[in-house]
């Protein structure tokens, strides 16, 4: 709280109600959240508790019903749709349970995707496509499909498709969800590496055996923060 | 096992649990269903269905044709040649259209009428339904005149009394004795009015004895059995070549045209209808198209259902039979409303058409056309049925029960079927656009086109003395000028004048001539020329511009010098040096002084090949017979009852006929041009709203199915814009495809339209380049929907539902 003035993301007082069918469904309330730079935090909690709902507020896929987002030093509440699109693709990279990559392309057109979007030259595109597969191991598979690969493999083009941008923070949706024990412990190694290397993030994970990887965890409970606790020894 | 019934009615529950999507299919095939339908009874009328004649495929129409005349009349005695020397025929039959003032009842009426020889109903197989037709011996100089009626004239005239048959009647003054009534359903072979009197032609043989004079005489013929058209051909060259040199002098170069009557009708109306046929047939393919797109759409909704259907015993061909049955419920459905559309679209064109296009009228929703629709319906159903059909009873089966829901192969191939089926259509819908917009410039010029004269406010009508009672020219000229000058002075006449034959009013009159100084290599040879008789007013009251010299003048009279007007077509082709005012031409074995230059005028129509022309003064060469002209400073169809009592002033028993306004008379002329293009608008218009539809719906669908990845592109940071570009880079690239393959099909194509076309190619770069322009953005419209809809897609919501 002392230092909320350089922290990468600051929630204060969010909120998020989704109304349907005259239902009004609590998602978030009063989420007070501050994230440092170089930060690895792990968001835990039941399933329907609000986890994605505030990974989607944090990576401005959505809007917060009322409270205030800070995101490196600028409140994001106000922005017009393209400048969210524009923070969405430079500042932000989004790793999913169920991977998400786009069947009609390739692995490469599949990390090089968000590139495009900002129009970079095709040779930079290139060279970080390049950089950041091979920072997951998968620069072989260049040319393959996704439906070619094994879940663990497509959920590192996924990743590698997140870092690709070089954004300020990672979030990912519980990476691990739709991948068997060995996958996800490498993927899980994967971010744990690169958090050494200095990246930013922020993982959803109702798996205990996973929240051990991050600095600090906070547990959400009906749209509450309930618990924070923070690792310390364990990891050594 | 159920039967095709059982199949049907299932199908038929079906539809009816989705109302839009079955009302979208059935009105996309009812217009297609209807519009051919319209122009089958059509086409049927004209081109398929045979004359109404006993074995009418050997029935041949026969003609002259010169170098200088495709089309010409026939010499009274060459037909009797004709009829002596050939042996391909069983017989030969003279006919001469005519007209024929009957008089002596309440009210004169000008008839139309034909003269024709004694072969001539027997020929047609014809049977009176009363007394008889002509006998040989009536068919001769000095015979007795005797008639035959029509069986409408009968009734209207003599209320069907059976008495008529002995009885005189009054034609052009003479006592005709009606020998025999013709039955009710007779249709003269000249096809072009209603005709009601029938006279033997040889009653004026005496008079039909020049072999130069060409008197409007066709002629028709029967093949014998097993004789073709080309040995008709090859004997009727000989018998002409044989004539040549019998009679140098009139029938030089004069060769003889055969051709089968019924194609003779049609002439030009067989491009125009094939055109608008095809068109049809492409409306009908658009259709299809999207209602195998609207099925391959539902049918990826219903794999799951198609798939437990296997999976419970049913066999592959029994599921294809019960898809099909849907198709063919629809079908059935589409047809049934297009057969409703396809009467009021046949009663529409009809009505729209002028009157004298051959055998339009008879266009029928008959038992054909009934048989033609039912069989496209099945058709129909079977086209567009049986890709989506057998795609789903032939897909991969074990791919949607294994992974229900997710992405499977058979919806790749379904998108690429979908995707080319609406390239297809957008290809076809270019042809149908370039085609129309071909017509379209081509009409345009039409309209723009001058006929060379000023068609407005002006009104023609036709009068016709008889020969019995107005014998002398000096009685025609004096007729002619009461009823000028009467008219004159009617108000809200500007002028009046006479002329023969007006122009555009569907024939013309050719002559020889011989031009002073120009060398000719035999004393037979002379060129030809389209020739018109006329009052001095005649080119102030149409408004034909003088060039050089000066027109006709009261003092052109018989006993001064003969005078003639020629046109500048003349005088170009003519006399591209030398001037050629007082130059004399020779017509009709006088000499005519050249003393002035007129426009041209398109006598034929705006759109059609037209000659040199000359004008004789009317005073210096009477005739019974002529055109009134009159221009108004008001409405001219309001001046037809005054200038008919101002005739029946002059003469309470003389008929007037053919009252027109130029201006419907130059309209009638392009009628043809005028319906195709109307016809190719409407079908075009038809073609490129379903396509539209037809891409709407493909857009849709695809940016439905992609909803999630379009998700997942805006959570990569993809903006509006982004979204919107993927959208309608698609739509483009179908489109694009579609309508880089309708150019090409439309260059191909266009080509068959040459004979439609007037003043523009048939690769008009300006409607290839156009026309497609203009499908772009109806390609965008169609695609602007969907593509808005992809940019307003929540990512959270599409990246939510896993
Ligand atoms: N678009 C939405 N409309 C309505 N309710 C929603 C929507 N998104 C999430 N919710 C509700 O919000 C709550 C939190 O959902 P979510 O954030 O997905 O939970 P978690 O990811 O922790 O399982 C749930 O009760 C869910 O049903
Ligand atoms: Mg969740």
């Amino acid at each position: 709280m002392d230092n909320g003035d350089q922290a990468l993301i600051r929630l204060q007082g969010v909120t998020k109600v989704f109304v349907t069918d005259e239902v009004e469904t609590h998602a978030l309330s009063g989420i007070q959240l501050q994230i440092q730079k170089g930060e690895y935090l792990s968001i835990a909690g039941p399933s329907g508790c609000g986890k994605s709902t505030l990974l989607a507020i944090l990576g401005l896929l959505d809007t917060p019903t009322d409270g205030t987002y800070t995101l490196n030093g600028r409140p994001v509440s106000g922005l017009k749709l393209s400048e969210r699109a524009r923070i969405r693709n430079r500042e932000i990279g989004f790793i999913f349970q169920a991977f998400n990559l786009i069947g009609d392309l390739t692995v490469y057109e599949n990390v090089e995707l968000p590139l495009t979007y900002r129009g970079m030259p095709s040779a930079e595109r290139k060279r970080r496509v390049q950089e950041s597969l091979e920072r997951v191991g998968m620069s072989h598979r260049m040319k393959h499909y996704p439906s070619q690969l094994s879940g663990g493999q497509q959920q590192r083009v996924a990743v590698a498709r997140a870092l690709a941008g070089d954004p300020l923070i990672l979030l990912a949706d519980e990476p691990t969800g739709n991948l068997d024990s060995a996958n996800g412990e490498a993927v899980m190694n994967l971010l744990k590496d690169l958090h050494r290397n200095g990246a930013t993030i922020c993982m959803v994970t109702h798996d205990p055996r996973y929240a051990r990887f991050a600095d600090r965890t906070i547990k959400l409970f009906d749209g509450r923060i309930v618990e924070e606790s923070v690792e310390s020894a364990v990891t050594n | 096992m159920r039967s095709l019934l059982g199949d049907m009615r299932y199908g038929f529950r079906l539809l009816r649990k989705r109302p839009a999507f079955s009302l979208i299919a059935v009105l996309a095939l009812a217009l297609g269903i209807g519009a051919n339908t319209a122009i089958f009874s059509v086409v049927d009328a004209v081109l398929l269905r045979p004359l109404p004649y006993a074995d009418s495929g050997r029935l041949v129409a026969l003609w002259e044709r010169s170098p200088q005349l495709e089309d010409g009349s026939v010499a009274y005695l060459n037909f009797l040649d004709w009829k002596a020397q050939s042996r391909v025929f069983e017989s030969l039959a003279a006919r001469q259209g005519a007209n024929f003032n009957l008089t002596g009842q309440e009210e004169p009426e000008r008839l139309n009428g034909a003269n024709v020889s004694a072969e001539f109903f027997p020929l047609l197989g014809v049977q009176p339904l009363l007394g008889r037709v002509f006998r040989a011996d009536e068919d001769r100089a000095g015979a007795k005149k005797v008639a035959v009626i029509s069986y409408g004239l009968w009734q209207r005239r003599f209320h069907g009394d059976e008495g008529i048959l002995g009885r005189a009647i009054d034609l052009d003054g003479a006592p005709f004795t009606v020998i025999g009534v013709l039955p009710a359903k007779f249709r003269d072979p000249a096809y072009a009015e209603r005709v009601d009197v029938y006279a033997a032609i040889g009653r004026d043989a005496d008079r039909l004895q020049n072999r130069g004079n060409h008197p409007g005489i066709y002629v028709v013929g029967r093949l014998k059995p097993g004789e073709t058209l080309a040995q008709a051909r090859a004997e009727m060259d000989l018998i002409a070549q044989r004539l040549e040199r019998q009679y140098p002098a009139t029938n030089s170069g004069r060769r003889v045209a055969v051709q089968l009557l019924q194609d003779r009708l049609v002439r030009d109306l067989r491009t125009a209808l094939l055109v608008v046929l095809a068109a049809v047939g492409f409306v009908l393919l658009i259709g299809c198209a999207n209602v195998a797109n609207l099925l391959l759409a539902r049918a990826a909704e219903r794999q799951p259902e198609i798939a437990l259907r296997a999976a419970l015993g049913a066999g592959r061909w029994q599921l294809f039979r019960q898809l099909l049955a849907e198709s063919l419920v629809l079908a059935l459905a589409g047809g049934a409303c297009g057969l409703l559309l396809g009467w009021w679209g046949m009663r529409g064109l009809l009505a729209v058409a002028p009157e004298d296009l051959p055998r339009f009228s008879e266009a029928a929703m008959n038992l054909r056309v009934l048989g033609f629709t039912l069989g496209l319906s099945l058709a129909t159903g079977l086209v567009f049925g049986s890709v989506p059909a057998w795609q789903s009873a032939w897909g991969s089966l074990h791919d949607v029960l294994k992974e229900s829901g997710r992405r499977v192969s058979g919806d790749l191939r379904r998108n690429r079927i979908r995707g080319l089926l609406v390239v297809g259509e957008v290809a076809l819908s270019l042809v149908l656009l370039i085609g129309a917009g071909l017509m379209l410039r081509s009409f345009a010029r039409v309209l723009a086109a001058s006929p060379g004269f000023r068609a407005e406010r002006v009104l023609t009508l036709q009068i016709d003395l008889p020969g019995t009672k107005y014998q002398k020219p000096d009685q025609w000229i004096q007729f002619f000028q009461q009823v000028l000058g009467r008219t004159r002075n009617l108000p809200g006449v500007l002028s009046a004048a006479t002329i023969l034959p007006v122009p555009v009013g569907g024939f013309g009159w050719q002559t020889g001539m011989r031009i002073e100084g120009r060398e000719y290599p035999t004393p037979h040879d002379s060129d030809l020329t389209d020739i018109a008789y006329v009052t001095p007013d005649y080119f102030q009251t149409m408004g034909i511009p003088l060039r050089r010299g000066r027109v006709f003048t009261e003092q052109d009279r018989e006993g001064a010098l003969p005078v003639a007007v020629i046109d500048e077509k003349l005088a170009r082709t003519y006399f591209p040096d030398a001037d050629p005012m007082g130059k004399r031409l020779a017509i009709g074995g006088k000499n005519w002084q050249i003393v002035g230059v007129v426009g041209h005028v398109k006598n034929y129509g705006v759109d059609q090949e037209s000659r040199v022309e000359t004008y004789l003064p009317f005073y210096q060469s009477p005739r019974p017979a002529m055109s009134l002209v009159v221009r108004t400073t008001m409405d001219p169809a309001q001046l037809a009852g005054p200038i008919r009592g101002e005739v029946r002033q002059v003469d309470p028993n003389q008929a007037v006929s053919d009252v027109r306004t130029m201006e419907r008379l130059v309209a009638d002329s392009v009628a043809p041009k005028r319906i195709s293009a109307l016809l190719l608008g409407i079908f075009a218009a038809i073609a490129v709203l379903l396509a539209a539809v037809g891409l709407y719906g493909v857009i849709s669908y695809t940016v439905a199915q992609r909803t999630r990845e379009i998700g997942i592109r805006m959570a990569l940071g993809a903006g509006g814009g982004d979204v919107l570009a993927m959208v309608v880079k698609q739509a483009l690239a179908l489109g694009g495809l579609g309508m880089a393959i309708g150019l090409g099909g439309a260059a191909l194509l266009t080509r068959a339209m040459k004979g439609l076309l007037f003043g523009i190619s048939a690769v008009d770069p300006l409607t290839f380049a156009a026309v497609p322009a203009a499908l772009a953005l109806v390609v965008l419209a169609a695609c602007y929907l969907p593509a808005r809809r992809a940019t307003r897609i929540d990512p959270v919501t599409a990246l939510r539902y896993e």
